[in-house]
């Protein structure tokens, strides 16, 4: 069982994810904006992020930054899944360590799952 | 015989008296016509002398025309001068800034002791009429006109000295001499005094206009904001304004040379080679952005050609306009920051709606079941939020475009008040948050505004201060006219509310209905206020309940409202305590 933390002041997204995955293997978490996911990634210990960018208080390029800074926070991996679709931004997160950028009005749920699935290892889908 | 005797005598007596009285007559007319003739001869001798200065006066208006510049102006003088004086040799004697130039015509043979006489009494006459002494001053010395005989061994009989005045300062001194003496009159110095004071005060004229337009010409380069730099045809700096040193981290006051631009600049720009390309092949060039120290610059090279009447151009050296592009760039990305939100927001619950019906399409969710109620709330807030969006959008570019319509009508404030507050009753006693209306006995009945487009300012108004006041606040709607010459209303307790807009605030030029929604909210950090009519910047705050985010368009269209109404629009707020926001709707 993976333990998954979205941080995202979308409530469409965590909830309809939450739906989404597949509770066997998958536990979710939510933060409703950057300072809750801060604390939440220190009490929790998730094994990946879902991170939004656009949010109240602490946004998602800032999270980001404070996770550089801060080596007492745990290295976790963290897919950033957004509405903003910027080259610049997309980049600009991406040099930030980040395992991928998913513009969500893009994806599926499904495929959002998978790459979930692929980042944690869980792959199940027969890909080719 | 006697008496014939003596009448004899009486007779010759009174015709030697006749004879007498007439010679006198005769002499006195004789010197009194005399006297007349010479006057007419010296009358018109005057007026000869006079339509000759006047003649010589016109030539030498004509000849010195617009010349600036003295010495040729001398030349002028000086090469005129024989036609009504005579002399032996003529010259004159200008200062400049590092020489003095000496020029002597001789009309006659003189000994070179002669000439330098003549140059010692020029150069004491200049010294003593500047108060400097020219020793130290390289000379510039030109001899023309007659050879010159060392044999001949005359000195200067007579001499005399013009000064020539430009501005106010002795700039050169003209001087005439004869081998002769005694031979220079007063009235031969008054006409050549009278043609030098001329042509200086022509000249003195001249310099003024040309003082007062280059005096122009420099302050506006002086005060311009963009950047120039003036280089002559060797690179030499001829003008630098204050905003180029200020851009390349030069001092002000300083001088400064090309080098010191080709050190800052670098690689960035190679500003030789294009001032080269400007100077020798006459060729325009403009820069790609440039970055010099936190700014963006557009780089322009200019080559400077004068075109005389002729339309024969001559090349006087190139020019370089620094301009600073960085607000344009700083609006370019405001405007894409802009644009980039509102995709994410138009995005965001369309997407939610989107995944919803994935998630009920692929049978994840029982249609009995408690969730598939909230879902169909979050796909109702996602709707309603997004029609909110393209409302607000649609009407920001009818207000940027012109085409925002204001519906005057005779309207009833308090109504339009009451019906708003009403709305938000319900919102606000959920959240236990006060919502208290004042309106003030000096509202009239009915006033001229657009009923529909007032209500969008209070939503606006109403829905900002319910998102950021907490459980508890007050939120207070007050409305009353006010009149820049009064007061405020004297019984309207402001004191419910931490902070409210004071006289001086609300800045009204005629009696105005004024309506103030006050709360107890979070308030507003004052580096943000400036931003929130703006309307691609609008301040990102965050609200109490984390749920009703914003775009902050709202105000910028409720700014245009008022505004198209004649109104203003404005705030007053303090963080941590509470917030007031105010329009202003001028009466008739």
């Amino acid at each position: 069982m993976k333990k998954i933390l979205i941080i995202d002041d979308d409530q469409f997204f965590s909830k309809t994810l939450e739906t989404a995955l597949p509770k066997e293997r998958y536990e979710l978490i939510s933060a409703e904006d950057g300072e809750v996911g801060l604390e939440k990634l220190k009490s929790e210990k998730p094994d990946l992020i879902i991170l939004d960018l656009m949010m109240p208080k602490l946004d998602g390029t800032s999270f980001l930054k404070k996770l550089q800074e801060d080596n007492d926070l745990p290295k976790v991996p963290i897919l950033v899944s957004s509405n903003l679709s910027s080259v610049k931004k997309i980049s600009d997160v991406m040099s930030m360590g980040v395992v991928g950028y998913v513009i969500k009005s893009d994806e599926s749920l499904q495929s959002i799952i998978q790459d979930i699935d692929r980042v944690l290892g869980e792959d199940t889908t027969k890909g080719e | 015989m006697n008496i014939a005797l003596l009448s004899g005598a009486i007779m010759s007596l009174i015709l030697i008296s006749i004879a007498l009285i007439l010679a006198v007559f005769v002499f006195y007319f004789y010197f009194l016509f005399k006297k007349r003739g010479r006057e007419i001869i010296k009358e018109r001798e005057e007026s000869t002398r006079r339509i000759y200065e006047l003649a010589i006066l016109k030539e030498l208006g004509e000849r010195v025309g617009y010349s600036l510049d003295v010495e040729e102006i001398l030349q002028i003088i000086t090469g005129s001068l024989k036609q009504f004086i005579d002399y032996t040799a003529v010259g004159y004697i200008v200062v400049t800034p590092e020489k003095i130039k000496i020029n002597t015509h001789i009309e006659k043979s003189v000994s070179h002791l002669f000439l330098k006489e003549m140059k010692d009494k020029m150069t004491a006459s200049l010294s003593a009429l500047t108060d400097q002494t020219f020793d130290k001053f390289k000379l510039d010395e030109v001899v023309s006109g007659a050879i010159v005989i060392d044999e001949i061994k005359q000195n200067i009989g007579s001499l005399f000295n013009i000064p020539l005045v430009i501005s106010g300062k002795v700039v050169g001194v003209l001087t005439v001499a004869h081998i002769n003496k005694g031979l220079y009159k007063e009235d031969d110095m008054t006409i050549l005094y009278k043609i030098t004071n001329q042509a200086s005060e022509a000249v003195t004229r001249l310099h003024e206009v040309v003082r007062i337009e280059k005096g122009k010409l420099n302050a506006m380069v002086e005060s311009m904001q963009d950047g120039v730099l003036m280089v002559d045809m060797d690179y030499r700096v001829v003008v630098a304004n204050p905003a180029i040193k200020k851009i390349i981290k030069f001092e002000v006051t300083k001088d400064i040379n090309i080098f010191d631009f080709v050190d800052t600049l670098g690689g960035k720009f190679d500003i030789h080679g294009r001032l080269e390309e400007a100077l020798v092949n006459k060729k325009i060039f403009v820069s790609e952005r440039i970055n010099i120290n936190d700014s963006f610059f557009e780089i322009g090279v200019y080559p400077v050609l004068h075109y005389n009447p002729k339309g024969e151009s001559q090349m006087h050296g190139a020019v370089v306009v620094f301009n600073d592009i960085s607000k344009d760039i700083e609006l370019e990305r405001v405007r894409e920051e802009f644009t980039g939100m509102i995709v994410h927001e138009l995005r965001s619950p369309l997407d939610g709606i989107k995944k919803i019906t994935e998630s009920v399409v692929a049978g994840n969710i029982d249609k009995n079941s408690d969730k598939f109620d909230e879902y169909l709330k979050l796909i109702y807030q996602g709707s309603a939020s997004m029609l909110e969006l393209v409302n607000d959008i649609l009407d920001l570019s009818k207000l940027q475009s012109g085409k925002f319509e204001v519906r005057k009508e005779q309207a009833n404030l308090k109504e339009v008040i009451n019906n708003r507050v009403s709305f938000y009753k319900v919102s606000a006693d959920v959240k236990k948050i006060g919502l208290e209306t004042y309106l003030d006995d000096s509202l009239p009945e009915l006033a001229e505004f657009d009923p529909q487009t007032l209500k969008q300012i209070l939503n606006n108004f109403l829905s900002n201060s319910l998102k950021f006041t907490s459980v508890n606040g007050l939120i207070l709607v007050s409305a009353f006219v006010y009149d820049p010459r009064e007061h405020f209303p004297k019984n309207f307790d402001r004191s419910k509310v931490p902070v409210f807009p004071e006289e001086k605030d609300i800045k009204v030029k005629a009696p105005s209905l004024c309506v103030v929604v006050s709360d107890t909210g979070i308030g507003i950090p004052e580096d943000s206020i400036k931003d929130l009519f703006h309307t691609f910047k609008q301040a990102k705050l965050s609200p109490e309940d984390g749920e009703n985010k914003g775009t902050g368009l709202g105000l910028v269209i409720a700014k245009g409202i008022a505004e198209a109404h004649g109104g203003a629009i404005g705030l007053v707020s303090k963080e941590g305590f509470g917030t007031s926001f105010f329009f202003t709707i001028p009466l008739n």
